[in-house]
């Protein structure tokens, strides 16, 4: 049988065409079965990944917590200051190294975790220097924060269009905590220096995610913007 | 010292020739150079004969069913104490070879239906010493299984026999000329498409009368490696001719002939001894005809492939390997150097490589029980491209291998034989996927 687009000829083994991909038919000629070059949907299993860079990294993220908690041991008789950095460090390990013990790390997931570790650090600060900011201000803040980034990745993961609606979206979402956070700040840490600074962020963080809205709506401006930026 | 030791277990063992020294260097996760060729008989594959006949075979072979080992300052090649197992086919040849498997062996032996196929990583051999152990298997499994008196000629070695010393030597240093050949050269168009996922490979083969292509070469005054060079050479420009509308931005269309070093040298080795040579054109200069890049192939050829200046690469690639700081640095720094050049420099010579392991000839016995011959190399490390040809009886069979989704190459090479009256039958490892 000749492909009836690029006219090879096809062996009996051809479904489709292997150059042109067209599907090879013809209505007098029944195709035989033969035996095909290879044998279909048996994959090799994927070799996996060597861990080797990851044991390293874990082993130089390890180093300093162990050398930090030692001075402090030995100098203090007990963790003091040495608190901070393994949180520090625990929480940037939890955000950057993580991911890629795992094959396929679902993005969504991992987001959410680094801010739970975030929150889980910022409430160790509080409860070691004895402050009381944790559930006014530090929760709500990180917890908002949170909650809009891991919407926005919950979103890119799930949606294969809209970006523009997505990160638009997300920019007036924050804009319009601004003013939140700072009753936040007022309420939690008393007399400011300076009442309404908040109106600046919001008003940039609004009319940027105004605008992403404006042109995810109007596709000329869109093409236009295009044409200005591209890379 | 002599290169070849016996180890007290009675294991053979010998350094790395120096055309393999490179390939464990650039191998990654990804990629490792590994070609395939394939024997298809007329009846499906007896499994226990076929294991039989590799546990006899086998030692015949010290120097190819072999393991790569490291040393503090060169790999090593390690005669098997047994037979590799016989593997199952995937739906795609060549996967890459992992460090653990090559350390454990660095040949395959896959049956399907009725076909026999070795993969070996090209650290172990080149295509004619992979293509002798692969007929001299044949000639044990026919002989123990319909009972043929099959005489060692044609390539077919006998199995009974010792390894000959001159089978396992590394011939290029004894060959090595007075005056290193330069290795500079342009940078080759680079073909590019839409990745596979998970590292999928296609296989396209495509069969053509030998007699007709031979004649349609003599046509043009040329042998058929040269032919089919200038038509991949053809099929390459017109691609790019597609993609690179600008004619100032097009880079030289280069394809690699590896060139088989055996009829030139007097060498009876069964390990790597082979070099390349690599025609060019530069479509910067306008469109070239088909009979202008045959005129350039056939000149390159009779400029290069002769052992005069076949010595001058060999000793250009004998001496990096022979300076003493070089010898006596760790492995490690070695392989890191190694893979950094070839990252650099490596496979930007050239688009791709077009290996022809010529007509296929076997004892006359042997003949009813085969079908066909397929040859395969894998992908190159960057590009994605690579053929292999090798002809069996009336057929020659090109089989092109590619880690992109687009068969457009496939497409331009057949459209340039066809409108010289070469009609190819099509079959490729995606009917029963797509």
């Amino acid at each position: 049988m000749y492909c009836i687009n690029c006219g090879v000829k096809l062996a009996d083994t051809e479904k489709k065409c292997p150059l042109c991909g067209v599907t090879a038919c013809h209505p007098y000629i029944k195709q035989e079965e033969e035996v095909p070059l290879f044998p279909g949907q048996r994959y090799p299993t994927p070799q996996l990944p060597p861990r080797t860079a990851q044991i390293i990294i874990t082993t130089l993220f390890l180093l300093p917590i162990f050398i930090t908690l030692l001075c402090d041991l030995q100098i203090n008789g007990a963790v003091v200051w040495s608190g901070y950095v393994v949180g520090a460090l625990g929480m940037a390990y939890a955000i950057f190294v993580l991911p890629y013990w795992f094959r396929r790390p679902h993005s969504v997931a991992f987001t959410a975790l680094s801010f739970m570790a975030i929150g889980l650090y910022v409430f160790y600060i509080n409860q070691a220097s004895g402050g009381d900011w944790f559930l006014t201000f530090a929760l709500p803040v990180v917890g908002y924060v949170g909650t809009v980034v891991t919407a926005v990745a919950a979103l890119l993961h799930r949606l294969r269009r809209g970006r523009l609606y997505i990160f638009g979206g997300a920019f007036l979402a924050l804009g319009a905590f601004m003013p939140l956070m700072e009753y936040l700040i007022v309420a939690t840490f008393c007399r400011p220096r300076f009442v309404g600074w908040s109106l600046y962020p919001m008003t940039a963080l609004l009319l940027l995610g105004a605008m992403l809205i404006f042109l995810a709506l109007n596709q000329p401006a869109r093409e236009r913007m295009e044409r200005k930026f591209f890379l | 010292m002599s290169p070849i030791q016996n180890t007290p277990g009675g294991l053979r063992w010998m350094p790395l020739d120096n055309a393999a020294k490179i390939y464990p260097a650039s191998r990654s996760r990804k990629w490792s150079n590994v070609f395939r060729l394939s024997v298809s008989l007329t009846e499906p594959v007896d499994t226990a004969v076929l294991r039989s006949a590799l546990d006899v075979t086998v030692p015949r072979f010290p120097s190819i069913a072999a393991r790569l080992r490291r040393g503090l300052f060169w790999y090593y090649l390690q005669q098997l104490e047994h037979s590799p197992e016989l593997r199952e086919e995937s739906s795609y040849p060549l996967t890459p070879m992992s460090k653990e498997e090559v350390r454990r062996c660095a040949l395959r032996v896959i049956v399907y239906q009725n076909r026999v196929s070795l993969e070996i990583f090209h650290s172990i051999t080149d295509g004619n010493g992979a293509l002798i152990f692969l007929k001299t298997l044949l000639a044990e499994y026919l002989q123990q299984k319909y009972g043929l008196a099959i005489p060692a000629e044609h390539g077919v070695l006998d199995r009974r026999e010792e390894p000959r010393e001159e089978e396992l030597e590394d011939s290029f240093p004894k060959y090595a000329g007075p005056v290193q050949a330069s290795r500079k050269g342009t940078n080759a168009f680079r073909m590019s498409g839409t990745p596979e996922p998970d590292g999928f490979l296609n296989v396209t083969c495509l069969e053509l009368p030998v007699a007709e292509v031979l004649s349609k070469a003599h046509e043009y005054g040329i042998s058929l490696t040269a032919f089919l060079c200038a038509a991949m050479m053809m099929a390459i420009q017109n691609l790019q001719a597609e993609q690179v509308p600008e004619v100032r931005r097009r880079r030289p269309v280069k394809v690699l002939l590896p060139v088989n070093l055996r009829p030139m040298f007097p060498s009876g080795t069964l390990r790597n001894f082979v070099l390349y040579t690599t025609p060019e054109i530069d479509p910067r200069l306008g469109a070239y005809s088909f009979p202008e890049i045959c005129r350039v192939v056939q000149h390159k050829m009779g400029m290069e492939v002769n052992p005069k200046f076949m010595s001058t690469l060999i000793a250009a690639n004998v001496s990096s390997e022979q300076i003493p700081v070089v010898k006596v640095m760790p492995l490690f720094v070695k392989n890191a150097v190694m893979k950094a050049v070839f990252r650099a420099v490596g496979e930007r010579k050239s688009c791709m490589t077009l290996s022809n392991l010529g007509a296929v000839k076997l004892p006359r016995a042997m003949e009813p029980y085969v079908e066909r011959f397929d040859f395969i190399l894998g992908i190159q490390a960057t590009a994605p491209y690579n053929c292999g040809v090798i002809s069996w009886g009336d057929t020659l069979y090109i089989n092109i291998i590619r880690n992109i989704r687009e068969p457009e190459l496939e497409y331009h090479l057949h459209c340039v034989l066809r409108d010289m009256g070469l009609t190819a039958t099509v079959r490729s490892n995606k009917g029963r996927r797509s």
